[in-house]
């Protein structure tokens, strides 16, 4: 009888978070089963032929971890110049971020016009990443105003060619992340440090600690749940990072593919031969790399607790 | 609160089903259509009026905006029917993605979806006229080839000689220089001596190097004259046993690439690139260019920019050799259900004197009409004020004689491209020959996995 009185309230709990789980095994689970089981198959259209699906076992695998005649592994090769790029655009966003969100947020300083500057940093995320890549060719191209100033000025005679020089290629691009994400970044980081009990601050004054102690005793070490969650947040979409590159380059990753993502590879496959056997062996390689490194980042970032 | 998150993640997953569920409902309809459409191709192919059952949406396909232009000026489109443009650029292959696309799903689509025409480049009709999405022409009404030009008839027909579409224009290409800059450079600018001083690789040469002497450059992009080779190529991209091959007129061109790219004798840059094309604007350094009728007229917008250009400076020869560059097939496709506007279409771009005529004389173009070609090449009305007064007619005659339309392969757009665009980055030093050719093979692997790679 006891037994019968008591009220479960747990179903509701599990019918209100159904939907999610819904839409995720909809949405992101079954994709992600099919993108590994089509990852062992010969998979792919020749014209308007369509060849397979036919299975191959690890054949896709081994094709991608095969080194091309110059010794190097293709993929590893994208993984790299994906790495590269994130890094050069996202260490500079996170330290420069870091910095705004304390600015903006100190009781002493009180910045005026907060609210304007925020919306003016966080404007360049709302600029579609394709048409801010066009605005950049344009800008650095061999024809385009940048190379007429440099000109104009006597820097050089001859325009330089900004997309035929890896360095050039690859700052370009980070350029671009850090400006499309700077912004993003600082109002998560602001949250962050708004969330933290002010008399903590106040304490730390009272005890006669400096800006940079503050920073590093008290500011830091509570910041961190949210700096984890943005740095990895940040590594996953670099790990995508497809739309900068793939335009400002033509799709070509130029010059000798060194600023060609693992995205952009991937899209390489999908193109004209639909290659799903591929381009599924690629996505599972991102997702694993995208893995590891998390835990990664999270294990080193936390590991204090 | 948490009633009002739950409440909105209902509303997505509902939205969600309801966006899936979309995609069948034009297929749902689809059964209910073939009766109409095998209505239609019974039908005889007169000149079509909305009421003979045919569909009411006329879908093209096609990669700019060239033909709908000449289409919308010239062609009357039968009362009730709506003429809808599907265009996608062909840069990397997109237009061909969406076309096949379409092509696949042509037999589950709703009538008023299916493509009904399009167009094709030499570069991939292969594909098209080989396979099952395209049909035979003749049963609908379209079969007099007599005035077309043979090549342009070859390159619409399948491997057993089934005509599936027309082209609307011939296009022997030929060489396009700047009269002001020849003069400076060789004294004249009249067609014949400078034809005489340009009908071989070598003097072609030798004139680029006087050129360069003058400040000047002979070409503005390593693959102006790309095609010359190429389209008079004796071997093709990809041989019997599906490996790839380099042509000996490809290795030539890579040849005179280089030898111009150490010489300073050209702009490095994609054909239709800023880098280029700004050439074309008066105060350019460039001599020549290299096309058919449709370059002139429909890509030197900058040589026809009122403030910038330099209109009338310009006048063409036949250069070191003859060929052909492009071309627009009208290719009808398969499960069409407007068939005999289908046919009517193209007959009016090939048979269509008046039509034709118009083409030449107000679009600057050459037509795929042999007998108004002849009488435009001997009439002084046809001369061109872009040419400075040149009638190009006189000299494309000549060169449609020559065209060849052979070794094409369904995979020659994307060798095409890909070679070009990593051949240059080696000519601009950013690697070496061999990495070149290394990333134009993975490029060409990525594209087409069965295609054999010299290793």
């Amino acid at each position: 009888m006891k037994k019968k009185k008591s009220i479960s309230y747990a179903k509701w709990g599990y019918l209100f978070i159904l939907p999610f789980f819904l839409a995720y095994f909809v949405f992101t689970f079954v994709p992600q089963a099919l993108t590994i089981y089509n990852s062992f198959f010969e998979n792919y259209r020749e014209g308007l032929t369509q060849v397979g699906p036919n299975f191959v076992g690890l054949r896709n695998y081994i094709q991608l971890f095969t080194p091309d005649a110059n010794g190097s592994i293709d993929v590893l090769k994208y993984a790299g110049n994906t790495m590269i790029l994130w890094v050069l655009g996202a260490v500079p966003q996170i330290v420069i971020a870091l910095l705004l969100a304390i600015f903006f947020t100190s009781y002493r300083l009180r910045i005026r016009g907060q609210q304007f500057f925020k919306t003016v940093i966080y404007m360049p995320n709302l600029i579609m990443a394709s048409a801010f890549s066009m605005l950049f060719f344009t800008l650095f191209s061999n024809v385009g105003p940048i190379n007429q100033i440099i000109q104009a000025m006597g820097w050089s005679d001859v325009p330089i060619d900004f997309f035929a020089k890896t360095v050039t290629v690859r700052a370009l691009i980070s350029l671009m992340n850090f400006l499309m994400w700077f912004g993003n970044t600082t109002i998560l980081l602001m949250a962050g440090i708004m969330g933290i009990d002010q008399s903590l601050f106040e304490a730390a004054n009272l005890d006669g600690a400096n800006a940079i102690q503050t920073f590093f005793k008290v500011t830091l070490p509570l910041l961190m749940p949210i700096l984890v969650y943005t740095v990895i947040t940040a590594l996953i979409g670099g790990l995508q990072m497809f739309d900068v590159p793939q335009v400002l380059t033509g799709g070509a990753g130029t010059p000798n593919r060194t600023s060609t993502t693992l995205v952009m590879f991937l899209n390489n496959y999908l193109g004209s031969s639909k290659n799903y056997g591929m381009a599924g062996a690629i996505s599972v390689i991102i997702f694993i790399i995208t893995g590891v490194l998390s835990m990664f980042v999270y294990r080193s970032l936390t590991k204090k607790d | 609160m948490k009633k009002c998150v739950s409440a909105f993640l209902a509303l997505v997953m509902v939205f969600a089903l309801v966006a899936c569920g979309g995609g069948s409902t034009p297929a749902a309809e689809t059964p209910a259509q073939p009766s109409t459409t095998s209505g239609s191709s019974a039908a005889p192919a007169a000149p079509a009026a909305a009421d003979n059952g045919e569909g009411k949406v006329f879908n093209i396909y096609a990669w700019n905006e060239e033909f709908k232009g000449f289409f919308e000026k010239y062609y009357t489109v039968p009362e009730g029917v709506t003429v809808n443009w599907i265009i996608v650029p062909s840069k990397d292959g997109a237009y061909q993605n969406a076309l096949d696309e379409a092509l696949i799903n042509q037999a589950d689509a709703a009538a008023d979806d299916k493509v009904d025409m399009f167009l094709a480049e030499a570069d991939y009709i292969l594909k098209y006229t080989n396979s099952e999405a395209t049909q035979d022409v003749a049963p609908l009404g379209v079969t007099d080839f007599s005035n077309a030009y043979p090549y342009t008839v070859q390159a619409a027909s399948d491997a057993n000689g089934v005509v599936k579409g027309v082209s609307f224009q011939c296009c022997p290409a030929a060489l396009i220089y700047r009269r002001s800059i020849a003069k400076d450079v060789l004294g004249t600018d009249d067609p014949v001596e400078v034809q005489a001083l340009l009908n071989s690789w070598d003097k072609y040469e030798a004139v680029a190097a006087q050129a360069k002497a003058k400040g000047y450059y002979m070409t503005a992009s390593e693959a102006a004259d790309y095609r010359v080779f190429t389209n008079n190529a004796t071997a093709s991209w990809v041989d019997a046993d599906n490996k790839l091959q380099f042509s000996p007129e490809v290795e030539m061109w890579m040849k005179q690439a280089e030898s111009f790219a150490q010489n300073g004798y050209t702009v490095l840059s994609d054909i239709w690139a800023d880098d280029c094309t700004n050439q074309m604007f008066k105060d350019g350094k460039t001599m020549c260019f290299f096309g058919p009728a449709w370059y002139f007229n429909f890509s030197m917008g900058n040589a026809q920019d009122a403030e910038k250009g330099c209109f009338g400076d310009w006048a063409i020869c036949e250069g070191p050799a003859p060929y052909f560059w492009g071309g627009t097939w009208l290719l009808a496709a398969t499960g069409s259900d407007n068939s005999s506007m289908l046919a009517d279409v193209m007959n009016t771009f090939i048979n269509n004197e008046d039509v034709c005529t118009k083409l030449v004389k107000d679009e600057a173009q050459f037509s795929n009409n042999q007998k108004v070609n002849n009488a435009a090449a001997s009439d002084d009305a046809y001369a061109s004020e872009f040419l400075g007064g040149q009638n190009p007619n006189t000299i494309f005659v000549e060169l449609a004689k020559n065209i060849k339309f052979e070794n094409q392969t369904i995979y020659d757009q994307l060798c095409n491209e890909k070679l070009q665009e990593n051949y240059r980055e080696y000519l601009k030093g950013s690697v070496d020959k061999d990495t070149a050719l290394q990333n134009f093979y993975k490029a060409i692997h990525e594209a087409y996995p069965s295609i054999i790679l010299p290793q």
